[in-house]
């Protein structure tokens, strides 16, 4: 498994946040060699009505098509989950392509990283001015 | 020193228990008398009891601090590492040194956060 893949993986949920959730595409943002920090991605509409969220990296329909998606989606980089490289997270780790759906490109991976940067540091700035 | 009683027992009388709040729970308050005139002239400048004052200020500083838990939401699966060794990091195809570094300090601050899901 590649930092900067895009990957299948059962994505926990607000209900149950410690158990496997549903089957969404996850952006792998720190790999090591047996866990992963993974950000999550939604192809769901945001509400008009309602403003992004400070992590939200809007990826438009030509962008996504660059990335083997076929719909415009969102990445979260405020959603994270730390998880296991393990067949229970990741239903097809043993599949050829380990359900990787593309990868993306070093000035792109680049931008994501300095992008969740400027989150945790902003987190930071915020836990250290009002305690965590 | 002046005693101030924030919240008593809210009734609920001709309301259905789809829409009853939780019960509120009354608590003393000690402040000094200079700061407990403050708070009053204030609350009084804003039309409204010192209680709900205070009490707008207290959910004003519980919200703020939701806020700087959430402004990463972190699920944290059962089994993994409390925290990562910078090397432990994988280099992507193709990352500069630079992007590297930047990439192994932002795993060890994302690793640092707690599971708040």
């Amino acid at each position: 498994m590649v930092p900067g893949a895009f990957v299948r993986v059962l994505f926990p949920t607000r209900e149950k946040p410690r158990q496997p959730g549903l089957l969404h595409i996850g952006y792998m943002l720190v790999v090591t060699a047996t866990e992963a920090m993974v950000a999550y991605t939604t192809s769901q509409p945001w509400p008009a009505a309602v403003p992004l969220p400070a992590g939200a990296r809007v990826f438009s329909l030509d962008e996504a098509l660059q990335l083997n998606q076929s719909r415009a989606f969102l990445l979260r980089l405020d959603v994270l989950a730390m998880l296991p490289l393990t067949l229970t997270w990741f239903p097809d780790l043993n599949r050829g392509a380990n359900g990787v759906i593309a990868v993306a490109p070093a000035p792109l991976q680049a931008e994501l990283a300095k992008f969740a940067t400027n989150l945790a540091r902003r987190r930071r700035e915020l836990v250290a001015m009002r305690g965590p | 020193m002046k005693t101030d009683t924030l919240t008593r027992p809210v009734t609920h009388r001709g309301t259905t228990a789809a829409h009853r709040q939780p019960p509120k729970v009354a608590i003393t308050l000690r402040l000094d008398a200079d700061r407990a005139r403050r708070l009053q002239a204030i609350a009084e400048a804003e039309n409204r009891s010192l209680t709900n004052y205070v009490e707008t200020a207290l959910l004003r500083e519980l919200a703020l601090r939701e806020e700087a838990e959430r402004v990463i939401t972190m699920y944290v699966a059962p089994g993994t590492s409390p925290s990562i060794r910078p090397e432990d990091v994988i280099r992507a195809d193709g990352e500069t040194d630079e992007d590297y570094a930047a990439r192994q300090a932002l795993a060890v601050e994302l690793w640092s956060i707690p599971d708040n899901a």
